[in-house]
């Protein structure tokens, strides 16, 4: 029979070495349910135990602790406790027992909530992400951090996850909420072409059927498309779900709708569209994005004259991209320079644009670094492809579909293909 | 009929020779091939011709060769050509006499010994050049034999007989690189872009490789040299730094900048060809995943009628 203190001595002991370790897991999996059990009683406890020698019992009793309803008052002490333990515990013992820590962390996300101080919850989840990082495998944890983030928008620490490749994934809606919330971090940030590739990501994520991420997803999608790009096409890539195709346009019209208006290119229609529709933008939190597509327009107009002119004067491109001043047309190139969207000199004595090429003569030792390192990246992508396609093309699911496809007799053999394979 | 030989004479064969000859056996045999087809393989027609070079001392250099017709009815070959021939070489080349006659075949045969004799009286003692012409991919060396005449007592009878002698190869720059040419044309098994491809770079590196193995082999020294394990040589020491003093020492901008350029779009060009294969293999994912867990997917072909 178990008590509790028992249970520490144990924890005491064995949490030196990886096989008095894996003792003690198995000690503590036995025990599991006489933890939750006494739920309640098991805070004096976590004294007596130091979260960076005893890493793992701390972990299941902790998990225990708070595995049922908490109230405020509870919370408070718990938030303290669970950023000391995930700040300071050894990477090695969690990892031994992965989905208890992440319930850990989504309990500590809800009480951070509770307390409504977000910005308290970044660093302690932040160093949990990368203790229990175990080489591109998404789990639970990385959409609460990133939901974290973004209420408490510290949009940098959250940037800082999103550059990992990602290969496998626990739950397909993990997924979705990663790329949801990452897409809008990076808009956050700026970065419009990693935001792009992650909302991307969510749309022509395999669904079997339609869901609302997916939607939000979408419309955020066409948004940053015009941003970034100055056009959105709405053919879907065919690796898109069958569900997404069918169901998205529907479900969006009025964003297809705006698309169609911003390749017209003339400003002030789309500003009529914006302006009728504004609360439905409004109800959707897409407004600030929105008028980020206004101002991206004049852009896309200047940088089309950039292929029409060598020289222009200021006036000229205000008239080009009725804009209301010259001075307000310096503003916009001057910061385009800046960006890096265009390359051009401003004479300011007679207020003469000129228009250059781009500079990049691909002959220093930086870009053969970078072309390099791009394809070392590419050869190890192609590996995990092959490796892959080998794998889907024995799944018993795609042969029967397969078999099912080709004709009864085959040219050259005379025996009919199996309609169904039994493995 | 074929023993070491005795003379002491040393042979120097030229490649351009042994090129000379097995071209000269190859036209023939598709020249006959062609005519007759169908029917038993005709057995390889044998080829005859002289060879010419310079005799110094003990030292028989062959540098060329011509074609020569054998009148078998006579069993000789066409003496008047011959004379022609050599008097059109003498012209261009002074110094180079009739050394000898050659000839394709696995062995040496009797009807050859009255052929040498035959050439006896332009050159006292002629030497006779076979060629093999039969592929033997196990063989590692040349198939071509030099024998010499003999005068060996054999029942009681003196009889001239044919012995073996042996020979090296010797190259002028010029026939270096013909001959370099000659091997890379054809790969052995014809192959296409890709091999011929494979075989060029493969080429490349060997030799990058036995530069850098050499070039390491200096610097050891070298380095030896400076501790003071082996003592100075100074001869040696001035051909290094006459070596080095050859080698293209260009630092320029201009240099730097196109070198790197080249050097960008290779590897562009790499990176594109890695990125078609990716793209093709995630295409052919797709396309799988699709079949497989798409339910609604639309299915070219007949489907079955539920």
């Amino acid at each position: 029979m178990y008590t509790v203190e028992s249970l520490v001595a144990q924890i005491q002991g064995l949490s030196s070495s990886a096989g008095d370790l894996s003792l003690l897991l198995t000690h503590l999996k036995q025990a599991d349910e006489f933890l939750h059990n006494e739920s309640t009683r098991l805070f004096p406890f976590l004294e007596q135990l130091d979260p960076t020698l005893h890493s793992l019992g701390y972990l299941y009793i902790l998990e225990a602790s708070t595995s049922g309803p908490v109230t405020n008052e509870q919370a408070r002490r718990l938030v303290l406790l669970i950023s000391r333990f995930l700040t300071s515990c050894v990477a090695d013992q969690i990892r031994l027992a992965p989905e208890k820590f992440i319930a850990v962390c989504k309990s500590f996300k809800d009480q951070v909530l509770m307390l409504e101080a977000p910005i308290r919850g970044v660093v302690p989840l932040l160093e949990a992400v990368k203790k229990l990082r175990s080489s591109e495998h998404l789990t639970t944890l990385h959409p609460d951090f990133l939901q974290i983030c973004l209420l408490a928008k510290c949009y940098k620490t959250g940037f800082s996850i999103l550059e990992d490749d990602i290969f496998e994934v626990d739950q397909p809606r993990d997924f979705y909420l990663y790329c949801y919330y990452g897409g809008m971090i990076c808009i956050g940030q700026k970065r419009f072409q990693k935001a792009l590739e992650l909302l991307h990501n969510v749309v022509t994520a395999p669904m079997s059927s339609i869901n609302a991420i997916a939607v939000e997803a979408f419309k955020k999608y066409v948004l940053v498309s015009l941003i970034y790009n100055g056009q959105f096409s709405t053919s879907l890539p065919k690796y898109t779900s069958s569900a997404a195709q069918r169901n998205l346009k529907t479900l969006c019209q009025l964003y297809i709708e705006l698309a169609n208006t911003y390749s017209i290119g003339k400003i002030s229609e789309l500003e009529t569209y914006i302006q009728t529709n504004r609360e439905k933008f409004d109800s959707d939190n897409n407004l600030g994005l929105v008028k980020q597509v206004v101002s991206s327009m004049y852009k896309r107009n200047i940088q089309r004259l950039t292929q029409t002119y060598l020289t222009l004067s200021l006036q000229d491109i205000a008239n080009t991209v009725q804009l209301s001043s010259p001075k307000e047309a310096e503003m916009h190139v001057l910061q385009m320079i800046q960006d890096g969207e265009i390359y051009a000199t401003i004479n300011q004595r007679d207020g003469m644009v000129r228009f250059l090429e781009d500079p990049e003569q691909y002959k220093t030792c930086e870009m053969i670094e970078h072309i390099d390192s791009s394809i070392q990246r590419i050869m190890t992508l192609s590996k995990k492809l092959t490796a892959m396609d080998e794998l889907i093309s024995c799944d018993p699911l795609y042969l029967a579909k397969v078999g099912r496809e080709r004709q009864r007799f085959d040219f050259d053999d005379f025996d009919s293909v199996p309609q169904k394979f039994n493995i | 009929m074929a023993s070491s030989s005795s003379s002491g004479l040393t042979f120097k064969l030229h490649p351009l020779v042994i090129v000379n000859i097995s071209d000269h056996y190859t036209r023939v045999k598709s020249q006959t091939n062609g005519c007759s087809d169908g029917g038993p393989p005709s057995p390889p027609p044998r080829v005859y011709g002289c060879v010419i070079g310079v005799q110094r001392g003990r030292t028989v250099e062959i540098f060329n060769s011509f074609e020569l017709l054998y009148d078998p009815v006579t069993q000789s070959l066409d003496r008047a050509f011959i004379e022609k021939k050599q008097e059109l070489y003498k012209k261009v080349f002074p110094h180079f006499y009739i050394l000898g006659w050659y000839s394709t075949g696995s062995d040496a045969e009797e009807s050859d010994m009255q052929i040498h004799k035959a050439l006896m009286d332009i050159n006292e003692s002629p030497v006779y050049v076979l060629l093999n012409p039969s592929i033997n991919p196990a063989q590692k060396d040349l198939p071509v034999t030099i024998y010499e005449s003999e005068l060996h007592v054999i029942d009681g009878i003196p009889q001239l007989i044919f012995v073996c002698s042996s020979y090296t190869i010797e190259t002028v720059e010029a026939e270096r690189i013909s001959v370099d040419h000659v091997a890379h044309l054809k790969p052995s098994d014809g192959g296409s872009a890709a091999t011929q491809l494979a075989a060029h770079l493969t080429g490349i590196h060997s030799a990058i490789k036995m530069l850098n193995s050499r070039i390491r082999v200096l610097h050891h020294y070298l380095v030896a040299m400076q501790k003071g394990e082996i003592p100075c040589e100074n001869s040696l020491l001035r051909q290094v730094s006459s070596l080095l003093r050859r080698l293209p020492a260009i630092e320029s901008e201009k240099f730097q900048d196109d070198f790197l350029m080249e050097y960008n779009d290779t590897l562009l060009i790499a990176y594109l060809a890695m990125f078609t294969n990716c793209s093709s293999t995630m295409n052919e994912l797709v396309d799988k995943f699709n079949t497989a867990y798409d339910r609604h997917s639309r299915r070219g072909g007949r489907t079955a009628f539920i």
